[in-house]
């Protein structure tokens, strides 16, 4: 991306600065969601991780996706590092995807995202009931896996939504020199 | 993506997971212990979980008077039957009373039981996102003198044991889970003895079961299970639950029982944690213990 002026840096930086903020205080929102009441809950981090990986470079999402998996490590009663882990690698693996094959398309998101969670959902099954070998524990993956990845599912399309609007008005557009923009045409 | 995978930023990304990896294998060397990072970000988060906590317990409640509301009616029928019995005995209390009632029940505990001794109260901060056994954290640590493995109380009977311990909270696993297992032995017969371990189907109905019992036992429905202190886990003579249902396991061999829990598990706001009892085993005996016990 090409900065013009002195000007345009400060309105980058600003804008940056301003973009994590919010991304940090939805995260900081999702985790005091998740720590409330008795009920079942979605597991909101990790929308908010892969819709922050979607759009942002590298590193970036991979150190978010170790925090929100801390987060859900804390949130859920998980081993600390578990879901840091699992978090990490799906948000650079996100990010890849859509650096390299696919468009940033809510249905494409939506696919991915629905993927996502329900593999981070099926290895909190494995890891954390069914290999421990209790009795009727297939019971513990219809009425409070599935559900959950249900709820997390559809709380994708809300985060989608917020992070959309935070990027639409705080993502640093392009700007493009004529022969770039031929270039690129 | 060869490119990629030939970066220096794909070799940063793995000493990164190899980093994060590491956190978790030391976090299993804890031995109930968080790490500090972990305890930093609990104690942050306390004020903030405790408001939320409060707002969506209200929710809770209001949502749940909305969806049961024909099985409410007709309980509120019977209690207000009940209540025209009690309402000549009883007089009204209000909040602070009921507050005072709370701390004499811990007072009359403390008197029936002077070989215990308890935390302050500890307020329920908030309950473990989707555990099927509604394992949930106090807002008590080790700063409190609450240790890995203390029992978990409440003024009606035993609640659970603390698996895991930061400076300022504390994780609770309750009897609803499986990998809880406490020697229990009925109140009113004292010689039925058995294993009150939970499991996925009693949990889903907030019970939990009585095992190993013997099949020419004594109990009856709405007896009264009490902790036998054998295991030097937990102090004897805690009230545990009632018998709901007795019958004879699937292999003919035993007994069991499935057993209403004293204490209202899912709608827990503070509790108390005995942090030494008379019985108590050591620090050795209790990794063997929980070895053979707790861990399934």
């Amino acid at each position: 991306m090409r900065l013009k002026t002195p000007r345009e840096k400060r309105i980058l930086y600003f804008k940056t600065t301003l973009r994590w903020f919010l991304y940090f205080f939805i995260i900081f929102l999702s985790f005091t969601v998740m720590t409330s009441g008795s009920w079942t809950k979605p597991v909101l981090l990790v929308p908010a991780a892969l819709c922050i990986a979607m759009s942002n470079d590298l590193m970036a999402s991979a150190y978010t996706g170790a925090f929100c998996g801390l987060l859900i490590d804390i949130a859920c009663g998980r081993l600390l590092g578990f879901n840091a882990v699992v978090m990490t690698v799906f948000c650079v693996a996100m990010t890849l995807i859509f650096e390299l094959y696919l468009r940033k398309k809510f249905i494409n998101y939506i696919v991915t995202a629905a993927a996502m969670t329900f593999l981070q959902c099926w290895l909190d099954y494995k890891f954390f009931y069914e290999i421990w070998g209790y009795s009727d524990v297939e019971r513990i993956f219809t009425n409070v896996t599935l559900k959950v990845w249900l709820y997390t599912l559809l709380s994708s399309v809300v985060m989608y939504i917020i992070f959309r609007i935070i990027n639409n008005i705080l993502m640093p557009k392009e700007h493009l020199t004529i022969e770039e923009v031929i270039r690129t045409s | 993506m060869g490119e990629f995978l030939k970066s220096t930023r794909f070799k940063v990304l793995l000493a990164f997971l190899a980093f994060l990896v590491g956190i978790m294998i030391y976090s299993v060397t804890k031995g109930g212990y968080s790490l500090s990072g972990a305890s930093f970000i609990n104690t942050i988060t306390k004020p903030f979980r405790f408001a939320s906590n409060s707002i969506s317990m209200k929710i809770e409640k209001n949502a749940d008077r909305i969806s049961n509301a024909d099985a409410y009616y007709e309980e509120n029928l019977e209690l207000k039957r009940q209540i025209g019995e009690l309402n000549k005995k009883l007089t009204d209390y209000d909040d602070l009373v009921a507050e005072v009632e709370e701390l004499r029940k811990l007072v009359v505990i403390k008197e029936e039981h002077p070989d215990s001794i308890f935390s302050q109260p500890a307020e329920v901060m908030g309950y473990i996102a989707n555990d099927p056994f509604k394992g949930f954290t106090i807002d008590r640590g080790y700063a409190d003198g609450i240790e890995p493995y203390s029992p978990v109380i409440t003024p009606e009977g035993i609640v659970g044991i603390v698996i895991e311990v930061s400076q300022h909270t504390s994780t609770v696993r309750t009897l609803l889970s499986p990998d809880l297992s406490i020697a229990a032995i009925c109140s009113s017969t004292n010689t039925d003895f058995g294993i009150i371990e939970g499991s996925v189907i009693t949990a889903e109905n907030e019970m939990t079961k009585l095992t190993h019992l013997d099949k020419n036992h004594k109990i009856k429905k709405g007896d009264l299970m009490i902790t036998s202190g054998s295991s030097g886990l937990f102090p004897k003579d805690y009230a545990i639950g009632t018998v709901t249902e007795v019958g004879i396991e699937a292999n003919g061999l035993s007994a069991y029982a499935e057993i209403e829990p004293s204490a209202d598990i899912s709608r827990l706001r503070s509790v108390f944690v005995i942090t030494d009892f008379e019985g108590k085993i050591g620090e050795e005996e209790k990794e063997d213990t929980d070895e053979a016990e707790n861990t399934p």
